[in-house]
């Protein structure tokens, strides 16, 4: 299972039409076909990372020096990178693009996701993350733009669900 | 033997050139001093905390690899996220140049009558030798003043992706704490890389606004 191949196509024309020219993050099931994209595109600095909360920190260090930053990750990954998501941009304010896969949303085949998706909606909410949840693939690109779009504006990240008929083709 | 932490920030903070950029910790004695050293120029972002100093700096050194970086870390920070030395061994950006305050303790949050509580390198943790299995391709443990002068001259003289952990006497600040928050900092660093740089790090660029008034007409 990964992004299907309309999504994946839309998930990196929405990161292309946001301006994004950085990237990081660590490969899931669901989003690895997009790291593979965007790590052969001559655009992005494509940055991989072993956990996630080291992805944040590297994306905020690029925004500093100018670079427009997103995060590809999977949901639980938002957990990993929660403490630095709440030390540098509650702290600082710093934007970053979360782009995560939705596991555990509804359809949602695997018993180990679950968690995934009890948590990640509350766990945006703590860390006052504004976000959109995607289940349309004709929805993802312009949601990764006004998403990048609102957090350069908020000067905070923000983050889009990837899940539904973006992932599953059933 | 270790290092009195002020006397070697201060060494460090005179040999820095003109042109190079520093991520360094956000509270605490590192920060405290090297700001006081550097009578608080802007273009010391201190903004990193316990974890994340070393990736912001990757991050910072990936964004702009014309410009050599400098991090300043402490050693409790590095063991909260040894993530990060994966990713600078991963990545090696030879503009990049960390040096850890390693006092072996967790001398910020201050002691009580058994004394201080150490860190992992107060044991049998070598930073270095952690920075060096993870790929970093220079990495040194330096516990004297010859060494960490060598080191020094190494640092601002090539470009290698380099590690420097400084063996470092514990002991309290004895300067004021600093009086900015983390997003005054941020300004005040950004702002210096965009002059510095010719870029736009906030809002929106000129050539931007010209297309976007170009679509509206």
């Amino acid at each position: 299972m990964a992004l299907t191949t309309a999504a994946l196509d839309a998930a990196h024309q929405g990161l292309k039409a946001a301006g994004i020219d950085f990237v990081s993050g660590l490969p899931d099931g669901w989003q690895r076909n997009l790291h593979e994209r965007v790590e052969f595109d001559p655009d992005i600095r494509y940055v991989p990372v072993c956990n996630e909360g080291v992805g944040f920190s590297i994306c905020a260090g690029a925004w500093l020096g100018g670079r427009k930053p997103a995060l590809v990750m999977e949901n639980s990954g938002l957990r990993v990178a929660s403490e630095y998501i709440a030390r540098i941009s509650l702290g600082t304010g710093v934007p970053v693009t979360l782009v995560c896969s939705y596991r555990g949303d509804v359809g949602e085949t695997e018993h180990w996701g679950i968690p995934h998706g009890i948590v990640a909606e509350p766990l945006l909410g703590a860390l006052r993350i504004k976000y959109l949840v995607v289940r349309q693939v004709s929805e993802l690109a312009p949601s990764i733009v006004r998403a990048k779009r609102t957090a350069e504006a908020q000067l905070h990240p923000t983050a889009v669900l990837v899940s539904g008929d973006c992932v599953w083709e059933d | 033997m270790a290092l009195d932490r002020f006397e070697w920030l201060g060494r460090l903070a005179r040999r820095l050139p003109d042109d190079c950029l520093v991520m360094s910790t956000y509270i605490g004695a590192v920060s405290f001093e090297w700001a006081n050293h550097t009578e608080e120029h802007h273009r010391t972002a201190h903004l990193g905390q316990m974890g994340d100093v070393i990736g912001m700096a990757v991050g910072l050194a990936l964004a702009l690899p014309h410009r050599r970086i400098v991090a300043l870390d402490g050693d409790g920070s590095v063991l909260m996220e040894l993530g990060q030395l994966v990713a600078m061994g991963e990545h090696r950006p030879d503009n990049l140049v960390v040096f850890v305050v390693d006092n072996g303790v967790y001398e910020s949050i201050g002691w009580s009558g058994r004394g201080r509580r150490p860190t992992a390198t107060a044991g049998r943790v070598d930073l270095a030798a952690v920075a060096a299995g993870c790929g970093v391709p220079h990495t040194a443990d330096v516990a004297d003043d010859e060494h960490l002068d060598a080191e020094i001259d190494l640092a601002f003289s090539r470009r290698v992706c380099s590690f420097v952990n400084v063996r470092t006497a514990p002991g309290r600040s004895h300067v004021r704490p600093r009086r900015t928050d983390g997003i005054e900092d941020k300004y005040r660093f950004v702002r210096y890389v965009e002059r510095l740089e010719n870029i736009w790090v906030t809002g929106v660029p000129p050539q931007d606004i010209a297309l976007m008034e170009d679509r509206k007409s």
